[in-house]
């Protein structure tokens, strides 16, 4: 521990040296921190070296992908990116693993869908890091963001390091703040409590919220609450939220069954009395709900919030970005989900970014150079003010730098950042929900989101859903 | 077959067959025989793949899985629906552009689009089209009044949905391989039946469409091999949902071999179906061959 | 038959062809439509008919490193190599089967159309790992081996077909005259053939060009096809659904003008095949 507060240390006296570094551009900038991490020769040793990226169609790439000629310059490699739809990519990780072969060198490793099951056809990073002239981390793993790093980079111990924490989108309450504003007086006389979004506000005060604006109280929107309940992943996702803040878990244990992962959780614990009254409370919720929602996966439920069609939905954070660009600049308004009788939840689903562990040689050294390049605290800032996209940072440095500080209140050029002190609250391990890192998740997945999609459709009572999916997770996982 | 010339051997019809056969052999066998074996295996991706003899345990869950059943029935319903709303809209299409004097060839080149665009751009018009909070065709349901609620996101609209953008991609081919049916029927019995004073209808069940049957089963053949094997359209809009209801074989066998891996017992869903496609394309078959028999 | 009977025909064939129309062509317009409105109108919750129009999408289609002529150079690529071979090596494997006397002949047919019926999901596992072995991923190679395997029975099933209806006559008298087979098939049978041979084709481009999950699976960055390119527009945050518009446009215009074409050919192909 004492190494993490040495490089905290020195790097206020490196954000120092960035706020005045920033007056000389970019360009400047980005080659001073290069070489703050290491060497030129360090940088060019895999020079004339090609790799492949593939990544989930995801912000933080777009950014990237429109800055790679910077990498290029530095060391000389030349990075190719495949960006697919996350279902597609881990079809061909998973062949490309089967077969023996590294089509893709650097892989975005979902934790759910790529670490927890092929971890093994992963490179443990530990033997990369800093070893053989290679250059560590910037400011060590301790600057990734605690909660973010145990989920996206290890599983079951913290022996091997599967990936680095690369984009971090969690689940938040996200609401129309010029509506909230406007009726917030009504509001609280008609329902009896502040309605202003916080962790305070109870699950049952969102729905009577909801309700409140499904009347004829509002011209501005026809419902009150829009969700992501497609019979997706998506579904899984909203449900988990309500799930955990009412006490109830995916598997006994769930916190390290979330952290850092199980390949044994034992039996699936869905069929509890706390997983069937929050499966009854959802059912309610999405009774009153934009009848849109059992289509929408998280971005069609995004489009419809721009279409103004709803007051506030549960939705991935980095969402901010787009819906501050839209028409709605500015009357947009963040905060943690609603508690439940446990506590708020927030659901994290955030990815790391790893390699092939079948690439070897100068394969294996630029797809490194990459990793820590492309998580550098440099290259995130630069993503943050990316015109083309761009994530949120998952390093405790980038937040405390004092420009990005000054990005989180409105006007910014960092939309993303208007979320900040949202995320800052989302990410404690007393707020983030973390779903089981199991691997066999794709099929106890698949069983929850079918089931609760039943019960959304009106075939299945909550406890009978909740106990079907039990069921169909117990034979997924051999408990 | 009863030609009077003589002829030497069958090597140079054998020599015009054996590329063909041998390219359709190495594409087709290997991959069968591959499937077979991984269907008596468990099949593990993780450090390169390995195979272990499982006997017939993926066999057994085959048959035992309420999943699967459930799913097929769905599966005969949409195709069913699918080819049967194609072959009977693709012939009264094929029937009407055929009476066409003018405007024949504009009309059909018009018809002939939605097939000429990947089922998964077409599937991904419907979800632009139906989208509940902007999407042309929810709206003009809405208000219109005939359907309020959320088209995709229900069971039962979602799987009319489903059917209806697989009959609008794929009607055209019905009706094109009809026309050219049609186009064949020798015009002077047409127009014997006309002096005759026989009415439309009588000209049709009677002379028109016996003379179309053969061509009618070629294109029920084509569509039936493809109603089981695409998935495209749905794979891009429901994905299987709302509360699986359009959750097909097909769906649920890319579930098993793309999302969970389960390459074993995939083999075994795939080999059930390409074996119920068999037995389908046989009857077509033992038909058309009947039919022609009898001239 | 009366007068008005037969106005009455024609009404209800007015309106019968208006129906079809708009049941294909709604979509399609709007599609077309669509594609040069800005995001914002795109997705306006009621649909709007007057927009100030913009060629955005497509500009962002034709420009970067993205560049949609990749995809389309690709597609033909592909779609026309794969079908090239299937309909040549059709041809000469149709006229084969029909013209060769063995018993279980039908046997022999049967099988080649059923290696067509293979569900896709299932075979993409094992041709994947061949394609491996041989080292075809992400070649052009690859994926015209991979839509040969569904196109090349079709165009033999299809061919025989045609083959079958061919009268013999021309053929025997070319025998007798001491042409060779080769030259039978040559010169006399395949030049007969001419419609079927096209049809065959543009029923062997239409499968080919319309493939998603092989192109998925077996191809990479160096070949993506257009619908690739397409799938490519569901990213995490949003559907960029004016670029998808756009792409559907680039699709549907020239198929219009070819299928106004091609249609000629195609019935008349269609009609001296399967039809006996």
């Amino acid at each position: 521990m004492s190494h993490s507060s040495f490089d905290r240390r020195s790097f206020l006296k490196g954000a120092g040296g960035l706020a005045a570094l920033t007056a000389l551009g970019a360009g400047g900038l980005r080659n001073a921190l290069a070489a703050q991490i290491a060497d030129d020769a360090t940088w060019q040793q895999a020079k004339g070296t090609t790799i492949n990226f593939i990544s989930e169609n995801t912000p933080p790439t777009t950014a990237i992908a429109a800055n790679l000629e910077a990498f290029k310059k530095l060391t000389g490699i030349t990075v190719n990116i495949t960006q697919m739809e996350l279902g597609a990519l881990v079809q061909k990780v998973a062949l490309d693993f089967g077969s023996g072969r590294s089509a893709y060198d650097v892989i975005y490793a979902d934790p759910y869908q790529i670490v927890a099951p092929y971890r093994q056809g992963l490179t443990d990073l530990n033997t990369l890091n800093g070893k053989n002239g290679l250059p560590a981390i910037p400011k060590g793993v301790g600057d990734f963001i605690p909660t973010q790093l145990g989920a996206a980079g290890y599983f079951e111990n913290r022996k091997s390091l599967y990936a680095l924490p690369y984009d971090c989108p969690t689940m938040i309450w996200i609401y129309r703040k010029d509506l909230f504003d406007k009726y917030h007086d009504r509001m609280a006389a008609d329902l009896g409590f502040d309605p202003t979004p916080s962790d305070k506000i109870t699950w049952e005060q969102y729905y009577r919220i909801a309700e409140w604006f499904n009347g004829d109280h509002v011209k501005e929107v026809k419902y009150g609450t829009g969700h992501q309940a497609k019979q997706y992943d998506s579904l899984q996702c909203d449900f988990s939220n309500v799930l955990m803040a009412y006490g109830g878990e995916y598997f006994n244990n769930g916190d390290r069954v979330g952290l850092l992962g199980s390949a044994e959780p034992g039996p699936c614990t869905l069929d509890q009395p706390a997983a069937i009254e929050a499966a009854t409370f959802y059912q309610k919720l999405l009774k009153i709900a934009d009848p849109g929602s059992t289509s929408w996966d998280w971005t069609g439920l995004a489009n419809a919030f721009g279409n103004k069609r709803f007051a506030m939905m549960p939705q991935w954070h980095e969402f901010a970005g787009s819906l501050e660009s839209g028409d709605l600049k500015g009357k947009v308004g963040y905060a943690p989900l609603p508690t439940g009788p446990k506590r708020s939840v927030n659901l994290y689903g955030g990815c790391g970014i790893g390699i092939n562990g079948n690439a070897t040689g100068k394969q294996q050294t630029a797809a490194w150079l990459f990793l820590v390049w492309a998580t550098s605290p440099q290259t995130q800032l630069a993503g943050l003010k990316s015109k083309a996209g761009g994530g949120t940072p998952t390093r405790t440095s980038v937040y405390e730098m004092p420009e990005v500080q000054k990005a989180s209140t409105p006007p910014t050029d960092m939309p993303n950042m208007l979320t900040a002190d949202t995320m800052k609250v989302a990410w404690q391990p007393d707020h983030i929900g973390l779903r089981p890192k199991i691997p066999s998740w794709n099929q106890a997945d698949t069983a929850v989101f079918t089931e609760l999609s039943r019960m959304l459709a009106g075939q299945k009572k909550p406890a009978a859903a909740m106990k079907a999916a039990k069921r169909k997770v117990d034979s997924a996982t051999g408990a | 077959m009863t030609t009077r010339v003589k002829r030497p051997g069958q090597g140079f019809e054998l020599a015009m067959m054996t590329p063909a056969l041998i390219l359709l052999a190495a594409i087709s066998l290997v991959p069968l025989g591959t499937m077979i074996y991984m269907s008596l295996s468990k099949v593990s991706l993780i450090g390169g793949l390995s195979l272990s003899f499982a006997g017939l345990a993926n066999w057994t869950r085959l048959f035992t899985d309420p999943d699967i059943g459930a799913s097929w029935l769905r599966t005969v319903v949409y195709f069913v629906a699918t080819v049967g709303l194609e072959m009977v809209l693709g012939t009264l299409i094929a029937l009407l552009v055929h009476s066409l004097i003018r405007g024949r060839n504009l009309v059909l080149s018009l018809v002939l689009i939605p097939m000429f665009i990947a089922p998964i751009i077409v599937g991904l018009l419907g979800r632009f089209l139906f989208d509940p909070s902007f999407g042309l065709y929810s709206w003009l349901l809405a208000s219109t009044g005939l359907y309020e609620g959320n088209v995709m996101g229900s069971v039962g609209p979602a799987m009319y949905t489903v059917i209806g953008l697989d009959v609008w991609e794929w009607t055209p081919l019905v009706a094109l391989i009809v026309l050219a049916g049609l186009t064949a029927v020798p015009t002077d019995i047409l127009e014997a039946a006309d002096v005759d004073g026989a009415s439309y209808r009588h000209k049709l069940w009677h002379i028109v469409l016996p003379a179309i049957t053969p061509i009618l089963l070629v294109a029920l053949l084509i569509r039936s091999m493809d109603a089981l094997r695409f998935f495209a359209i749905i794979f891009i809009t429901t994905n299987g949902g709302p509360a699986d209801s359009t959750k097909t074989v097909p769906i649920r066998l890319y579930d098993i071999a793309f999302r969970f891996f389960d390459l074993g017992y995939a083999s075994a869903v795939g080999l059930t179906m390409l074996a119920v496609s068999i037995i389908i394309a046989t009857v077509f078959v033992r038909v058309l061959e009947r039919r022609e028999a009898t001239p | 038959m009366t007068r008005i009977s037969h106005v009455t025909s024609r009404v209800m064939r007015f309106v019968l062809v208006g129906l079809v129309l708009a049941w294909t062509l709604v979509p399609i317009a709007w599609m077309v439509l669509s594609s040069f409105k800005p995001d914002n109108v795109i997705t306006s919750a009621s649909p709007q008919l007057i927009f100030s129009p913009t060629l955005a999408h497509y500009q962002a289609l034709f420009s970067g490193g993205n560049n949609l002529w990749h995809n389309i150079t690709a597609s033909l690529i592909v779609t026309g190599v794969s079908t090239a071979i299937a309909v040549v090596l059709g041809a000469m494997g149709g006229y084969g089967l029909s013209r060769i006397r063995i018993r279980g002949k039908q046997h022999l047919a049967f099988w080649i159309i059923s290696t067509r019926m293979a569900p896709i999901a299932a075979v993409i596992v094992p041709l994947y790992l061949m394609f491996r072995y041989l080292n075809l991923l992400d070649s052009y190679t690859g994926l015209i081996v991979a839509y040969l395997s569904f196109n090349l029975p079709f165009a033999i099933w299809l061919m025989t077909a045609f083959f079958d209806d061919l009268p013999r006559d021309l053929e025997e008298a070319a025998t007798i005259d001491g042409a060779t087979k080769w030259q039978v098939f040559w010169r006399v049978a395949l030049p007969l053939m001419k419609p079927g041979i096209a049809t065959t084709t543009i029923l062997c481009f239409i499968f080919a060009w319309n493939d998603y999950a092989f192109a998925t699976t077996f191809g990479g960055p160096g070949t993506s096809t257009i619908p690739i390119a397409a799938a490519q527009l569901l990213t995490q945050t949003g559907i960029d659904w004016g670029q998808l518009l756009a792409i559907g446009t680039v699709v549907v215009c020239p198929m219009a003008v070819f299928g106004l074409l091609v249609k000629r050919w195609l019935v008349t192909g269609l009609t001296l095949g399967a039809v006996k």
